[in-house]
């Protein structure tokens, strides 16, 4: 071989050599790449793997958790498979039994379910099926459903559904439909007129009383307002006023006078209350209206009568006084006149005439001290009683500086007598009348008048005692009465004590003795705090 | 003391009588003019230069009434400023009330007893008869 083959076979093998290194370096960096490529890949499995098994457990999550049934079947209705308020719901436990939910079905809905079911197939879906059940326990319970076909490789394989136990919904439900007709009957059947209004007291709707009450039917009514329509003096701005307080969300309750379809003017009672929409706004009203008429005449009737009355006790009071006057007048001139007769004849009249003429005095005295008293009652009966603080215990003690007491009765108070609301001048009758009864019906060498008061829940009770002739039991009732005196004397009329309770009675008291025939009477009354 | 004019305005006999016997028993020498009623009064009246120097007036009487006729003196400008005394039965407080705001210059209520009407006449014109008097 030659030193130039010998060169040439060098050269190539460097050449080769070259070449299969750079091959090798290409080599070797796709095989990096090759790896950093897997690498890569790799990582991205892991995240999708990851992914996966979160996005699973994000599904089992809800499938467990969701509060409402869920439950897989196949195209048969058996149940794949199902959640725990699926359990709950329907009784079963699908991984310890098989169940087919056909056989859940009420016996009278299975014709109702098939149907569906063919639906659910053929269309994927069906939502708001409603459905009654009998549970495991045997319970009937009335479910919704939504369900949808589950496929693979666009083939229907099984089915989901979402049951909803909506038999407390129902009954709910139903108990409202009920109360609305319960009400609705109600509104229908009541004596009650009932009228909505809208805002601008147009009305919306009329009941039949109301229909009645009013003489329009409910087409004449729609869309008038009421006050235009009805009412009877329309200077009278009263259903603008109660409107507003009801637009203020305010309910409320006024008559008013009102003219019917004939024209008749009757009286309403109407209470009303803001109507609502479901977001709360007022959207008018509603009124319910009570024929008042009646009931109003009556009242007007008792108004009538009271004023008469109140006339006629006036003139009554003053009939009283023109009689007392015309009958004490003549009094007074028999008096002149028998003591002119007793003055121009002194020396001639003997003493029986002069007896028979003292006795004509006396009996003049007991006759004007009677028409004092008649007086005295017919006025206290007129309602012109003044009600002021009075002061009881100065009344009392100013009393006794004017009253007659005999030396040997001793008269005092045993406590502070406390300050009323009354009438002074009544009051003053009321105690002039016990303790002078008190004194004049002694017969104790020591006599004793006590005067108190004690407290008595809202009223104070005041006492009299005396230790008098006293009063037989029969006789504590009819002492009150008028002209039942028990002792016919020149200075007891019968009156003095019915007048003490007709003057307590306007007082809103009472008054009572107790008594012990020889041992003295306590009278008790009542005044209020 | 002086004597006093007095016109008594009473439609009862007997009362006129009391006050004359009264006045005479008393001793007093007082001249006493009687009236049946309001309306012969209005007439005494009349007479400007013959006016009473007081007024004793009853309430209840016929035609005229005794407010009725104390609205009218009081009215008058002349016979207003004669001191008038109402001598009556009745002590209806509508009256009393209704006297005094009309203006009176007493009120006196007739009692039962004759000797007891004695006693309050002569303390009445006693009272009137120290008292200074207008003439208008």
């Amino acid at each position: 071989m030659s030193q130039e083959e010998v060169d040439i076979l060098k050269r190539t093998l460097a050449r080769e050599r070259a070449s299969r290194k750079a091959a090798e370096e290409i080599l070797e960096a796709k095989s990096a790449e090759l790896y950093e490529l897997n690498q890569k890949l790799e990582a991205s499995h892991k995240e999708l793997t990851t992914l996966y098994s979160k996005t699973n457990s994000q599904l089992q999550g809800v499938f467990e958790n969701i509060a409402d049934a869920y439950v897989i079947m196949d195209l048969w209705g058996n149940v794949l498979k199902m959640n725990q308020a699926a359990t709950d719901l329907l009784g079963f436990n699908a991984k310890k039994e098989d169940i087919n939910l056909m056989n859940l079905v009420r016996e009278d809905e299975v014709s109702r379910v098939a149907p569906s079911f063919k639906r659910l197939l053929e269309k994927g879906s069906i939502t708001d099926f409603k459905v009654n059940i009998k549970t495991k326990n045997s319970e009937q319970k009335l479910v919704h459903i939504n369900a949808s076909t589950i496929y693979e490789d666009g083939r229907a394989v099984a089915a989901q559904g979402i049951v909803r136990d909506i038999t407390l919904e129902n009954k709910y439900q139903q108990a409202l439909v009920a109360e609305k007709q319960k009400y609705g009957n109600i509104i229908a059947n009541m004596n009650l007129g009932l009228v909505e209004v809208n805002n601008n007291d147009e009305i919306l709707m009329v009941n039949q009383s109301f229909e009645e009450m009013s003489g329009y039917t409910e087409e004449e009514l729609l869309g008038k307002k009421g006050g235009d329509v009805f009412q009877a003096d329309k200077d009278n701005d009263v259903i603008k006023r109660e409107n507003e307080k009801r637009i203020k969300g305010e309910s409320n309750s006024y008559e008013l006078k009102v003219k019917n379809k004939s024209g008749d003017i009757r009286y309403w009672l109407i209470s009303g209350a803001p109507n609502y929409d479901l977001k709360g706004n007022t959207i008018g009203s509603i009124g319910i209206h009570l024929d008042i008429t009646e009931l109003k005449n009556l009242e007007f009737q008792k108004e009538k009568l009271l004023q008469k009355l109140e006339k006629s006790n006036e003139e009554l009071q003053e009939y009283a006084h023109i009689v007392s006057h015309d009958l004490k007048s003549p009094l007074r001139s028999i008096d002149a006149l028998i003591s002119w007769l007793k003055e121009d004849n002194k020396d001639t009249l003997d003493d029986v005439s002069l007896r028979n003429i003292g006795l004509i005095e006396t009996t003049l005295e007991k006759m004007e001290q009677l028409i004092s008293d008649i007086l005295n009652y017919s006025s206290v009966a007129s309602d012109n009683t003044e009600s002021e603080p009075v002061n009881t215990h100065l009344l009392v003690e100013d009393l006794l500086k004017i009253l007659y007491i005999p030396e040997q009765i001793n008269i005092k108070l045993i406590n502070p007598l406390p300050v009323v609301n009354g009438d002074k001048t009544k009051l003053q009758q009321v105690f002039q009348n016990l303790i002078s009864n008190a004194v004049k019906f002694n017969d104790k060498e020591k006599g004793y008048v006590e005067i108190g008061a004690k407290e008595d829940g809202k009223y104070y009770r005041f006492s009299i005692k005396d230790n008098g002739i006293g009063i037989e039991p029969q006789f504590h009732e009819k002492v009150f009465k008028i002209f039942h005196s028990l002792n016919k004397s020149k200075d007891s009329t019968g009156i003095g004590l019915s007048l003490v309770k007709k003057i307590i009675n306007l007082h809103d008291g009472k008054i009572w003795l107790e008594s012990k025939p020889g041992e003295g009477t306590t009278f008790y009354f009542t005044l209020k705090k | 003391m002086k004597n006093l004019k007095v016109l008594l305005i009473e439609d009862d006999m007997i009362e006129v009588m009391k006050l004359g016997r009264a006045t005479s028993s008393l001793n007093l020498n007082h001249k006493i003019i009687e009236a049946n009623n309001g309306e012969e009064a209005l007439k005494l009246l009349e007479e400007k230069d013959k006016l009473p120097d007081i007024i004793l007036l009853d309430l209840n009487m016929p035609k005229i009434n005794g407010i009725e006729f104390l609205k009218i003196l009081k009215a008058d400008d002349r016979l207003k400023y004669i001191p008038t005394i109402i001598l009556t039965t009745s002590n209806n407080q509508r009256d009393l009330l209704e006297c005094y705001k009309i203006g009176v210059a007493g009120y006196v209520l007739k009692p039962l007893k004759y000797e007891d009407y004695v006693s309050k006449i002569e303390k009445l014109l006693g009272y009137w008869s120290i008292n200074e008097l207008i003439t208008v």
